[in-house]
């Protein structure tokens, strides 16, 4: 059976496009059938995170008037072959779709794919209910800020009202040097409040800019960066293996315990 | 929350509560002689559209997960709500993942005991007052004592015309309005407001007393500018000064044992 996960927060910009990108191409890149479905009616953006916003002919709209076959829809990523996107309508309003015939198109989607990503829109109103609709389990994003947490909180409880009760949480964007001067929520804050298993943490960094503009997820880039390696250790989390999560503070540690070390030898 | 009771919190006075306990009242299980009754709040409350008793109902069974004994009849008590056969339904179907069955209805709606009927329950239209029907006179005791083993997440408020008992945290955001005790075996970071009908021998009670507010009766208190350095398991009343914040230990001592003179 295919997996269906919706990418949410609650808050926008806390990077669920990003990572639905990079999450389905690193997917992809292991051998699997993965559609992403951009359920951000209005202000989409996630073709332009996979470089694909040249070729939409069709969105999700056209599929649900009859206008075109699913098929059509669905743009085939040329790079990797395996991976999919069905784009959200760009001049529509939000409220033009409903749950239902979401959760229509996505279980048809579901039925070609190993994995369907749903990137949600922020917000709590309707257009997180159609990312939500047909959705078995979720990636919960927040960056370590006292607003964004709230909100992803608040999704949470929202998720297992909707009976999603596989969640995992990402941590984006964390600077663990803020952290260390005590001015960053630390990993650890975060999971106290939200209490949900922990998947990713991924440090801020400027090739997660620079590859949003250039259209091409991180993971793809030969000379890998730390963002593109947390989330290629997501994915492999994601389906099923032990991963130690990433020291983010190595760099930091090392001349801590360095200096430690030197005291040491002096007494 | 400074753990030092000499220390005075930041304390001031809120216009009283009003007791008006329908306007509050959740979506509730009572047990009564053997049976599990579910209470729906009245049309008029606030808060009780249908997705928020719906809401409020998978909230309830969750938190309780553990206590449910499979295949207990319950009862539903609609009161005044106008319930159709697909809510009707929805309700059997909450209640089904939890081995809860739905056996009768209650309720003083005609349509609403029309729908139970052409779904197959037994239905009572003339509501038991007695326990439907809380005395608005002076005096009115307490409900039973919630228990619920739940994070109470951002958005979500719980409240109870009695104690609340949360084994979980306690999230900012969230809120617990009771009438009796709110005791939080976990953290506080929301709002918690206990004796919210006005008594103020009222406690809250957490492991660790973070809170954005707490209130007691008409009294309110925030949380120091600047956090304590350790927390430790505390109870906040009401003294003469307003709110005070003791450590749990030294507060049972100081109320059980005699004072030495
Ligand atoms: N780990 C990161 N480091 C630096 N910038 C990031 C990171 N993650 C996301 N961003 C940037 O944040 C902005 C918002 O990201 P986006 O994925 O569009 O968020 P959302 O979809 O939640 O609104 C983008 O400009 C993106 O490049
Ligand atoms: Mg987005």
């Amino acid at each position: 059976m295919s997996r269906i996960i919706v990418v949410t927060s609650g808050k926008g910009g806390v990077g669920k496009t990003t990572c639905t990108a990079n999450i389905g191409m690193a997917l992809a890149r292991r051998n699997h059938r993965v559609a992403v479905v951009d359920a951000d009616f209005g202000l989409r953006n996630l073709d332009l995170l996979l470089g694909l916003e040249n070729r939409i002919v069709y969105t999700a709209i056209e599929v649900l008037t009859g206008e075109c076959r699913l098929e059509q829809a669905l743009v085939k990523d040329k790079r990797q072959p395996n991976l999919a996107l069905l784009p959200a309508a760009q001049n529509r309003t939000k409220d033009a779709v409903t749950p239902e015939q979401m959760k229509q198109v996505v279980d048809e989607i579901a039925k070609s794919y190993d994995y369907v990503l749903i990137d949600s829109p922020a917000g709590i109103e309707m257009g997180f209910k159609n990312a939500v609709a047909s959705a078995h389990e979720a990636l919960v994003m927040t960056t370590p800020e006292i607003a964004a947490v709230r909100d992803a909180d608040r999704v949470v409880g929202l998720l297992e009202a909707n009976d999603i009760r596989k969640m995992h949480l990402i941590i984006n964007r964390l600077r663990p040097a803020m952290v260390q001067q005590d001015m960053m929520m630390s990993v650890k804050d975060v999971q106290e409040i939200l209490a949900i298993p922990l998947i990713g943490v991924i440090p801020d960094d400027e090739k997660v800019i620079i590859s949003t503009n250039r259209g091409e997820p991180l993971v793809l880039s030969p000379n890998i960066s730390l963002a593109g390696i947390a989330f290629n250790n997501i994915v492999r989390r994601l389906e099923g293996e032990t991963i130690p999560f990433l020291d983010l503070t190595a760099a930091h540690d090392d001349l801590f315990t360095r200096i430690r070390r030197m005291f040491r030898n002096r007494n | 929350m400074t753990s030092d009771s000499s220390a005075p919190a930041s304390v001031s006075a809120i216009s009283p509560v009003t007791a008006d306990t329908t306007a509050h009242l959740q979506v509730r299980f009572k047990t009564e002689s053997g049976r599990l009754l579910l209470l729906l709040p009245p049309e008029d409350a606030t808060a009780s559209g249908w997705a928020d008793v719906l809401q409020q109902l998978k909230h309830r069974l969750n938190s309780g997960d553990r206590f449910w004994q499979p295949y207990t009849a319950v009862h539903l008590v609609a009161r005044d709500r106008l319930l159709d056969v697909r809510q009707l339904q929805t309700i059997a179907d909450t209640l089904t993942p939890y081995q809860l069955q739905l056996k009768r209805v209650y309720t003083s709606r005609r349509q609403t005991a029309i729908a139970a009927v052409t779904i197959g329950y037994s239905v009572e239209q003339h509501v038991p007052i007695a326990h439907l029907n809380p005395p608005t006179e002076a005096g009115q005791a307490l409900a039973d004592p919630l228990y619920l083993q739940t994070t109470v997440r951002s958005g979500v408020e719980i409240r109870h015309p009695g104690t609340v008992v949360i084994l979980g945290d306690v999230n900012p955001g969230s809120s617990v309005v009771a009438d009796g005790d709110v005791i939080i075996w976990g953290t506080l970071r929301g709002v918690a407001q206990a004796g919210a009908a006005g008594n103020s021998r009222s406690l809250i009670m957490a492991l660790r007393m973070e809170p954005t507010q707490i209130r007691i009766a008409t009294q309110v208190a925030r949380a120091p500018e600047t956090p304590p350095t350790q927390y430790y398991p505390e109870v906040a009343y009401v003294s003469s000064e307003g709110i005070r914040i003791a450590r749990a230990s030294e507060f049972s001592k100081a109320r059980l044992l005699p004072q030495p003179t």
